[in-house]
């Protein structure tokens, strides 16, 4: 440990600097006066002995220098002076400082501010108690299943299961409807967060029959209990029954990927489907006993789903359990975008990097001749490159702090734009990580960019450059070539995210012009529940929905209909079936269709087009035929050779008789999932047809030109006049879906199309830099040309020729490198093949426009060259 | 009065000779210390006594305390460890062999 020794001792001695010096300072003075003092007593004139004194004693600043080499703090101060000697020329050349500061900041913030989106989502552990341990089912799971599960395995210490629905809370003001998670005692367990009130439901408790409690999110005790800190053990009204409130959950805690404000037993909230085995409507998350790998937990799984099939071959028969990590499964969709945007902000970060490093050696070669006589005055080759990095690594830390104020603002930005699925960006801010990784890729930057030009900067012989033309030496040559080579490479790096940013924006184009299958346009859309402990019977539901309509159409300038899910809205019930005169299917192997129920004029209201057969009318009512229409999607899958009108169907695993419906029209495909997401075949269905009580839900969709408040108010007093207790929530435009749906895609497309702006604009400084530079050590070459008669045209071609040059390689590499890097966010693209040529095509004659235009101003400059000042200097 | 420059890297045995006989002194008293044994011959470029001081400060092969001269003048006092004390065996014999070789080479017919 010599060494550690070593340096504590220089480090506090460091510290203690002063004090050497004072103490050295006096020693040599005293030594110097008793000498003097000799001198005087021999007989000398005071000047003379003060003289001979210091003849004798040798160079003081020199023996200081040596006693400090001696304790070896003379890199301290070469980096003081180099460090003092930096600043005062960034100072002298604000121009220089500002455009490479700039440059800097752009990269440096754009890659922080990325990067603090990366490190709050990919990075940042879960807020659960060891979340490396936890795992989730990719399939929903019913609750006999989960005990099962949880009795049977041995690879898990814990699990639990959660569905999220909606249930009135008629505590407050208005009757709401609030969110609420239905689990299992497992569930909040397994994540293993601690309640900041009371406790959460035990085991004993979550059992058939078990008393009604509630755990209440923070954010309801909140808004619905007043933040009261005795709010364990209120009574609260909740979907018709009277809950307990046992426990509150701190604020940093949410289910991971569901919303829900409150949390009660399965068996309270919905005891007709926690008892049945083929209701799988639990979403489960499970914790690894520690040691156990992930693929023994799956075969394990696999061996469990065997007897569950075995055991239950109606209900079971289809198992195919599948384990994710949570971390994963959590930002699975988010994370490839996320990459992707980071290796384009490492692009941004690349090409300031190379205008940083070609700034450096355009001044570096300007200054050649004052490092000429520097080291022809005894600096070392050593010295003169660690004061040329010490400017630049000054540069890079100016432009890493200037960066950390842009990531700060571009933090926020990124924050009031991300998509709903990015939601965890809600946990994003500047952590030391993030600090940290600005001020390592600001001193990286200034170190490997410095090198080349100080490198460059320290060649050349000294006699060569000390002569007059030393501006065009050896140096000044390397010089050019290393800028040329730089440029080039911005321009391929700037045509390669410009390829990734065009390519987003043509996808982003055609998923807005994409037709949704109605008319998005003036209309309104809100969600009901009947509550199922007062509207028990499809004749009372049917009655309700039957006035509410009446009413709401009574009203003058709207049309309203209504609908079981919307498009768009993020809900949809899949149900299986079978078609009639079709050999029978296996029980479990039967196809799925969306199913949605509708009523009063849905499609005329929605504007989705009738294509065979006739609508629903009034008379499609209850006690009547059952009758069904079916999307064009579901004609192509399983009619494509029939009229499927006259068709009949009946969902699957009915008892007989069969409730038959008969096929009566053909409606336009509808984007129900998102706009970038396939169609699925549809059955629609009415209303008083139905015979499911627990569809008591609906959404309304309201054509209407007047899309204000007002509107909506008076469609819940419409609502409230029917019944004053029950809900009005999800109150959207159509317009607002659609915006949600393209979110993501818009999300991706900006910061990549603001990336490559960015890039595009560094890439022509950065041509435009060199061309500028290129012309002025050439003006009197230049000079000569017009004087022996070259035209404004000669001079143009000469000049832009030369940058042309540049242009066209730079963007042949360029599109080498998008056609090997844009395969890599194929997923982030719709309909838009990575290589699309087009787009290609398009960036590339963009780029060169730029850069030829960014070549045009110094050529100009060329043009105007003055011939006698060229003959002049020659 | 011709003085002739010491033998390359001799300083520190000097200084460590003169420390060894006289116990504890200061940075003018060693160089004049050694400028009167040698008699006048041996002359220290005097000032460059302080880095070398230094140097063996961090070797500690002396140590430094502050005092007062009889002037009443605040002065550093320099002092042998027994650390310096071996070096200046080691010195004396390194020293010794170069010189006992050179005798030998010079006196050589």
């Amino acid at each position: 440990m010599n060494w550690l020794r070593e340096i504590a001792r220089r480090l506090g001695m460091l510290v203690h600097r002063r004090q050497f010096d004072a103490d050295l300072e006096e020693e040599m003075q005293l030594h110097l006066e008793l000498r003097q003092q000799e001198h005087l007593e021999s007989g000398m004139t005071a000047d003379s002995a003060r003289a001979a004194a210091r003849r004798q004693f040798g160079n003081v600043t020199s023996l200081r220098e040596k006693s400090h080499v001696a304790w070896g703090w003379e890199w301290f101060e070469n980096l003081l002076q180099d460090m003092s000697y930096g600043l005062r020329m960034l100072r002298k050349n604000p121009g220089f400082t500002s455009v490479a500061v700039l440059t800097l900041a752009l990269g440096i913030g754009a890659n922080t501010a990325i990067f603090s989106v990366i490190n709050g989502v990919l990075l940042n552990p879960l807020p659960y108690k060891n979340p490396q341990q936890l795992v989730v089912m990719r399939e929903n799971d019913s609750l006999p299943n989960v005990m099962d599960i949880q009795r049977q395995a041995r690879a898990f210490s814990e699990g639990g299961g959660i569905n999220v629905q909606r249930m009135d809370y008629t505590g407050g003001t208005e009757p709401v409807q609030v969110r609420t998670g239905l689990v299992d005692a497992g569930f909040l367990e397994t994540l293993g967060v601690q309640p900041m009130l009371g406790r959460i439901i035990s085991l004993v408790e979550d059992t058939k029959g078990g008393p009604r409690l509630a755990v209440a999110s923070y954010s309801f005790w909140q808004n619905f209990l007043g933040s009261d800190p005795h709010a364990v053990g209120k009574a609260i009204p909740l979907g018709g029954n009277t809950y307990t409130v046992i426990g509150v959950m701190p604020a940093s805690f949410a289910p991971p990927a569901e919303h829900a404000d409150l949390f009660v037993s399965i068996w309270a909230g919905d005891p007709g489907a926690a008892a049945q085995r083929d209701v799988h409507f639990m979403h489960t998350y499970w914790r690894l006993q520690i040691g156990v790998a992930l693929a023994q937990a799956q075969a394990e799984m696999a061996a469990i789903d065997h007897r569950l099939a075995e055991q239950y071959p109606a209900e079971e028969k289809e198992r195919k359990t599948q384990l994710v990590p949570l971390q994963e499964w959590l930002i699975g969709d988010v994370r490839s975008a996320l990459l992707v945007l980071f290796g384009a902000v490492g692009l941004v970060l690349l090409i300031a990097c190379a205008n940083f490093a070609s700034l450096l050696m355009a001044r570096e070669v300007a200054r050649h001749q004052e490092l000429v006589i520097r080291s022809a005055l005894g600096a070392g080759r050593g010295r003169l490159i660690r004061k040329t990095l010490t400017e630049s690594a000054l540069l890079s830390v100016l432009g890493g702090a200037a960066g950390l104020l842009l990531a700060q603002w571009g933090t926020r930005m990124l924050l009031a734009l991300r998509p709903e699925n990015l939601a965890r960006l809600s946990g994003i801010h500047m952590d030391t990580r993030v600090l940290l990784f600005a001020l390592l890729i600001s001193v990286l930057t200034g170190v490997v960019f410095g090198m080349a030009p100080a490198w460059v900067a320290a060649r050349g012989g000294v006699a060569e450059a000390l002569n007059e033309n030393g501006r065009r030496t050896t140096a000044s040559a390397m010089g050019q070539r290393v800028r040329k080579i730089l440029v080039t490479s911005e321009l391929a790096l700037a045509l390669v995210l410009l390829v990734g940013a065009g390519l987003l924006i043509k996808g982003f184009s055609r998923l807005r012009s994409t037709n949704p299958g109605f008319n998005p346009a003036n209309l309104m859309t809100m969600y009901l529940q009947l509550p199922p402990t007062r509207y028990r019977e499809i004749p009372k539901q049917t009655q309700f929905r039957r006035e509410l309509l009446a009413r709401l159409n009574s009203l003058p300038g709207l049309q309203a209909a209504m609908v079981t899910d919307i498009p768009l809205g993020g809900n949809y019930v899949g149900h299986a079936f079978v078609i009639d005169g079709r050999p029978p299917v296996a029980v479990g192997g039967e196809p799925d269709v969306q199913t949605l129920s509708v009523m009063g004029d849905y499609f005329r209201v929605m504007q989705i087009p009738l294509r065979a057969g006739r609508d629903f009318t009034s008379l499609d009512r209850e006690n009547q035929p059952l009758v069904a229409i079916v999307n064009e999607q579901m004609v192509r899958q399983f009619f494509p050779h029939e009229n499927p009108i006259g068709a009949r169907i009946h969902w699957a695993r009915e008892t007989e008789p069969f409730q038959w419906m008969t096929i009566i029209g053909v409606v336009g495909d509808v984007k129900h999932s998102g706009l970038d997401q396939p169609v699925d075949p549809a059955v629609y269905t009415t209303f008083p047809q139905s015979d499911e009580i627990w569809r008591s839900f609906m959404t309304l969709a309201i054509r209407t030109r007047d899309m204000s408040p007002g509107l909506v108010e008076e469609a819940k007093k419409q609502v409230w006049s029917l019944d004053s207790r029950i809900p009005v929530s999800d109150v959207n435009t159509m317009d607002q879906l659609m915006a949600v749906s393209l979110a993501q895609q818009r999300f991706n497309m900006l910061l990549l199309g603001l990336f490559a702006a960015l890039a595009l604009v560094l890439a022509a400084v950065g041509i435009y830099g060199m061309m500028a530079y290129r012309v002025s050590q050439r003006m009197h070459e230049i000079g000569i040309h017009i004087a022996l008669g070259a035209q404004r045209r000669d001079v143009l071609r000469l000049v832009l020729g030369d940058g042309a040059k540049l242009a066209f390689l730079g963007i042949a590499i360029g599109i080498a490198g998008a056609i090997a890097l844009t395969r890599l966010m194929t997923s982030l693209l719709f309909e838009v093949k990575p290589t699309d040529p087009e787009t290609f095509a398009v960036v590339a004659i963009v780029l060169a426009i730029v850069a030829l235009a960014a070549c045009y101003v110094p050529a100009r400059r060329a043009v105007r060259a003055d011939p006698m000042v060229a003959l002049r200097y020659e | 009065m011709h003085r002739d420059e010491i033998p390359a890297g001799t300083l520190y045995l000097l200084i460590l000779k003169t420390l060894a006989r006289s116990g504890e002194l200061h940075g003018y008293e060693i160089a004049n210390s050694i400028q009167r044994i040698s008699e006048d011959v041996l002359q220290v470029e005097e000032g460059s006594l302080y880095p070398a001081l230094q140097r063996m400060l961090i070797k500690r092969w002396v140590t430094a305390k502050w005092g007062t001269t009889a002037g009443n003048r605040r002065a550093r006092y320099y002092q042998l460890t027994a650390a310096g004390r071996k070096q200046l065996a080691v010195e004396m014999s390194q020293f010794e062999r170069v010189i006992g070789a050179v005798t030998r080479v010079i006196e050589a017919v």
